[in-house]
């Protein structure tokens, strides 16, 4: 009797799991996606000389957290899977390698540096894993996207941004001496070049001095003598925020004092208030941007820096300042919510690239006012908007704010 | 006799194992299996001229720089085949290796040690000047995908091969004469041994090795080469892998490369360091390191010899005849 | 007796040779005497110049305090010490600590030094004396894993974000003759200076430095005349840990921010300037390192072809290259005697 009871619980167990199953097999979920899940994943410095972007990994996860707390994606929580790969793209690719076999993760989200993603694009468009919002500012991503279909970038091209300081120097200085610190790779010359050929042939005879600088050297100062000693009175840096600060610091210490312009993403109010504190006078620096500063007077009771510093209070404690790194990761991942949205009930990978490449977004919180995120079929630049902005020291806490002037430009790819 | 067969056996079933092993790993560690390979060819060839010459280089991150490059660039400008750049790689890390090595042989110890340095640092710089044939900071990559299995038979197949012709080279003539450099120099000179020629020549056979080693370790980044990859700390791991397989030994090799490859996912799974968000893997990874050399300071080389001595040791006092050591 | 007439009994002559030796030769004398004129009239004639002088020696003299660093250490022990750039750092971030405690900086950094010395002495007992019979290369492998140990820790403790310290010695500038010098600068040359001779007066003039030196270079004389050899290495540890410590705090007014990574450049630029050098001789670290930094700050200015920023590396390295070919134990090393 005992048996045969065993055993009818035994088939009906059988019958059970084999319902079970099939039910589920008739969905067929994309990687990464379960009934309640979204799984995404990403690779970003924690360590070695670009940790200083850390913020914005932990930012994003701060949106996430929030978004999951408020029901999540069409009722799936988003899981948040992020390595640190210390910019080193022989540690990025089997980190991203782990987060696709291992981790099966639904989309490479963020991740962040233009030689890590370069590493690993091959590889997940083979596997046409998404590889979307990276965070760089290199062209590659909206440009190849033919032979890369499933890789995407987000933020403005570093050479529009540069078209844009030159049109500003050729239009408002016109006594302008043109002093350039640029970093020694193809970052640094992207900026460069870009820079040269929006000054256009009688812009560039301004160029007094270009000097370069490796990220190994341990000081900057002679190309800040040298700059100085050309007579340049207009500073532009295309550097990264070490040596940035490093420079605006020596110039001020060796009594030159010109106009300067600083590169988007050296440009945070962290960075310019360490400069300040060290003794650089950087009022009045020029950059631009396209995220909200949310020490700028004008923005800071706004309703977007208010829900930034309350996500960032709830899901990332403890900071006590809010820089535009910590915008960047919101606006980042409060596009990427949206892209999921839009992906399909239940989210495919094919329909995650289909909704970035057909968005037309209004209203980031995040983003600086007004500006949208547009892509299609043949635009794959979803930020293409920069407006110019001004460095005023000693905002709320201490630290400066980036206030906006002049217009908006559009297009700027 | 009975020992060479022995021996023999032993490789023989070394060989049956790996050929076996990929059906039963997935991708991923395929993958990792392959680089246990490449780090187990630089370590032989780091173990050449430190372990069998007594010339302590830190700067093989270098040649495998040279291999890795030369590599990525024959694919990527000149459609190479990939398997065809691995001796070409082989080639080129040895001529760089001859040329560095001919004034190096004027150095010795720390002095060495330091010049080789000097190169590890300096390879990558110039890879930023030359920005037209490395692609800067940007890197360059090769023609095509790279397999994981594709990957793990190269890899193996190459360590095999390397693993012959380091033994061919160190039992023979050339070993010995590197042996006599190590132990005295002035004694190798007195006996007609030419220090710069078999200095130079440990030199260079060590970077060819470094230089197939770099191009594999490409091959493994995704056919991705890029100078930050090749920073000082991929000298320093291939040193502590000489270290932990212990100078002088053959077989340790093995165990010091599997320890470098593994020792990213040690610390990355060590279950107290997860709790750790940012620093875990250096935390891990530093403590692994320190420990295994206040345990192994001879490294299994050491360890190795250690139990052979307690075995025969035992034999001879169970009246078992020992051996005879070839 | 004192310890003097002790050594002197034993046959231990060349430590009180050391005293006044350096080690150089006439033609390294010269060439040092030439570089010495060559920079005087540059400044003469050139402003630029003369920053660019006062900034190379500013950077120069933190290259050599770490170099000298190195050396102490390869005298006790052997050995070259690969964390001495993270230790620095690490001991930096508590200097760091210290002031946003509220301490004043010359508080957090003589705090600091102390610190420093006891990591070095414990680092030394804990994890250096029980491989350093076995194996050089034991030793080297332990010191690189103690600076991805160190690594982690402050990454885990401070992040990866850079911190900001208060400038030591104010923000001010001064003009001499048309010539901009920062106060930094100054005052980074003055204290590296001044940690120097500091330390040359006890070891030459106290009994403990002897004994330190006569257990680095004569251990087994020194036991016998009741030296404790083991512990006179982990001051040697201390002194280098408080060294370091020093580059450290001196990198951080020069670098304007505290990052992990800030003291990566200037270990491999220590390393250079100890070979260059010497290795055995602090006095050759120390010139090395100031030359170092002057020929760096010069080349990337008047270098011609060879000023490219990606170049500076490896010419300086090639430089020092030609000058072992040509002294294979550097510029104040003695030629090492061979063993049959």
């Amino acid at each position: 009797m005992r048996w045969k009871f065993g055993f009818l619980a035994f088939a009906a167990g059988v019958a059970l799991i084999a319902t079970v199953t099939s039910a589920t097999g008739a969905q067929k979920l994309d990687p990464g996606v379960t009934a309640k899940t979204i799984h995404i994943g990403g690779t970003f410095p924690f360590s070695g000389p670009a940790a200083l972007y850390s913020a914005i990994p932990l930012a994003e996860r701060a949106y996430f957290l929030y978004v999951n707390a408020h029901g999540g994606v069409n009722g799936r929580k988003i899981q948040f899977t992020y390595y640190d790969d210390g910019y080193d793209p022989s540690k990025t690719v089997p980190l991203t390698q782990k987060l696709v076999e291992q981790d099966k993760v639904f989309a490479d989200y963020g991740s962040l540096g233009t030689a890590p993603v370069l590493a690993t694009r091959a590889y997940l468009n083979a596997k046409k894993v998404p590889q979307v919002l990276v965070a760089t500012g290199d062209s590659y991503w909206g440009t190849d996207y033919k032979k890369y279909p499933w890789t995407i970038g987000w933020q403005p091209d570093y050479p529009g941004e540069a078209k844009i300081y030159a049109q500003f120097i050729n239009s408002k200085i016109p006594q302008a001496k043109i002093g350039i610190l640029y970093q020694n790779d193809a970052y640094g010359q992207n900026y460069l070049n870009a820079f040269k050929s929006g000054l256009g042939a009688s812009g560039q005879s301004k160029i007094v001095s270009a000097q370069s600088y490796d990220v190994t050297a341990p000081s900057v100062q002679q190309q800040v003598v040298a700059l100085k000693v050309a007579g340049a009175n207009t500073f532009v840096l295309f550097s990264t925020p070490a040596a940035t600060i490093q420079a605006l610091v020596i110039a001020t210490k060796i009594g030159w004092h010109p106009t300067e312009f600083v590169n988007n993403v050296s440009a945070t109010e962290t960075f310019m208030a360490l400069a300040t504190k060290a003794g650089g006078n950087v009022e009045g620096a020029i950059t631009a941007g396209y995220v909200l500063d949310p020490n700028s007077a004008a923005e800071t009771s706004k309703p977007g820096a208010v829900l930034g510093k309350h996500i960032l209070d709830l899901y990332d404690g403890g900071k006590s300042i809010f820089d535009t790194n910590d915008m960047y990761g919101l606006a980042s991942a409060w596009t990427m919510v949206q892209a999921l949205k839009n992906a399909g009930n239940p989210p495919t990978r094919a329909g995650l690239m289909q909704a970035l490449l057909s968005l037309n977004l209004k209203g980031n919180p995040w983003l600086y006012p007004g500006f949208t995120e547009k892509t299609s079929a043949t635009d794959h630049f979803p930020v293409e908007q920069l407006v110019l902005a001004r460095y005023h020291s000693g905002g709320p806490a201490g630290i400066g704010s980036f206030d906006p002037f002049g217009r908006v430009f559009n297009n700027t790819h | 006799m009975r020992a060479i067969l022995g021996r023999l056996a032993i490789c023989a079933a070394a060989a049956v194992v790996l050929a076996l092993l990929p059906f039963t790993l997935s991708g991923l560690n395929q993958v990792l299996a392959a680089r246990v390979a490449l780090y187990f060819i630089a370590i032989l060839g780091l173990n050449i001229v430190t372990g069998y010459t007594g010339q302590i280089s830190i700067g093989h991150g270098a040649f495998m720089a040279i291999g890795g490059y030369t590599t990525a660039i024959m694919s990527a400008d000149h459609h190479t085949n990939l398997i065809a750049t691995l001796p070409l790689s082989f080639a080129i890390a040895f001529g760089c290796g001859v040329v560095v090595g001919l004034p190096a042989s004027r150095l010795s110890g720390v002095y060495l040690a330091l010049a080789t340095l000097a190169l590890a640092v300096s390879i990558p710089q110039l890879t930023l000047k030359f920005s037209h044939f490395t692609g800067a900071r940007n890197g360059i990559s090769v023609d095509g995908t790279v397999g994981y299995l594709w990957l793990y038979g190269v890899s193996w197949a190459c360590a095999a091969i390397l693993f012959v012709v380091a033994w061919l080279v160190l039992r023979g003539r050339t070993g010995r004469a590197f042996r006599a450099v190590r132990d005295s120099e002035v004694a190798a000179a007195s006996s007609g041994v030419s220090l710069v020629l078999y200095k130079t020549l440990a030199f260079g056979i060590s970077a060819a090795f470094a230089g197939v080693a770099g191009s594999l370790f490409v091959l493994a980044t995704n056919g991705y080469a890029q100078p930050d990859e090749f920073s000082i700390f991929l000298s320093l791991y291939i040193l502590i892998g000489a270290a932990v397989a212990g100078l002088g030994s053959l077989w340790g090799v093995m165990g010091g490369a599997a320890f470098v490859a593994l020792l990213p996912n040690i610390s990355q799974s060590a279950p107290l360091i997860r709790s750790i968000p940012v620093g875990g893997q250096d935390i891990a990874a530093g403590l692994v390191v320190v420990l295994v050399m206040l345990l192994l300071p001879t490294g299994l080389a050491g360890l190795l010899q250690r139990m052979a001595l307690a075995a025969s040791a035992l034999r001879r006092r169970s009246g078992i005849p020992t051996a005879e050591r070839g | 007796m004192s310890v003097y007439e002790l050594f002197g009994r034993l046959g231990i002559r060349d430590l009180g040779a050391r005293r006044i030796s350096t080690g150089a030769s006439v033609p390294v004398l010269a060439l040092l005497v030439a570089g010495a004129v060559f920079l005087a009239v540059g400044s003469l004639m050139s402003s630029t110049f003369a920053e660019l002088t006062v900034s190379g020696v500013a950077q120069g003299s933190v290259f050599a305090s770490l170099a000298l660093a190195l050396v102490l250490i390869y005298r006790a022990t052997e050995v070259v010490n690969f964390a001495q750039g993270e230790m620095a750092m690490g001991t930096t971030y508590i200097a760091y600590q210290f002031t946003v405690w509220g301490l004043s900086y010359w508080a957090a950094f003589f705090a600091t030094l102390a610190i420093a010395f006891v990591a070095g002495v414990a680092v030394q007992q804990l994890v250096i004396r029980p491989v350093q019979r076995k194996s050089v290369l034991a030793v080297v492998i332990v010191t690189i894993g103690l600076l991805s140990l160190i690594d982690g820790v402050v990454l885990w403790i401070w992040g990866g974000d850079p911190k900001f310290m208060p400038a030591p010695f104010g923000n001010s500038v001064y003009h001499v003759g048309g010539v901009t010098m920062s106060l930094t600068d100054l005052g980074t040359i003055a204290v590296s200076i001044a940690t120097v001779v500091v330390l040359w007066l006890f070891f030459q003039f106290t009994k403990l430095g002897l004994a330190m030196r006569a257990s680095a270079l004569r251990p087994a004389a020194a036991r016998l005349v009741g030296v404790r050899v083991n512990w006179m290495l982990a001051l040697g540890w201390g002194f280098a840990a408080a060294l370091g410590a020093v580059s450290g705090l001196l990198t951080e007014p020069n670098q304007f921010v505290l990052s992990p990574t800030m003291m990566q450049p200037i270990l491999i630029y220590a390393f250079a300037a100890a070979v260059l050098g010497g290795l055995e001789s602090p006095v050759g670290a120390v010139i090395s390192g100031i030359a170092l930094g002057v020929f760096l700050n010069l080349l990337g200015q008047y270098g011609g072809y060879l000023k490219d920023s990606a170049l500076r590396l490896p010419v300086a390295f090639a430089v020092l290259l030609l000058v072992l070919l040509v002294k294979p134990s550097g510029l104040f090393g003695r030629a090492a005697v061979r063993k049959v």
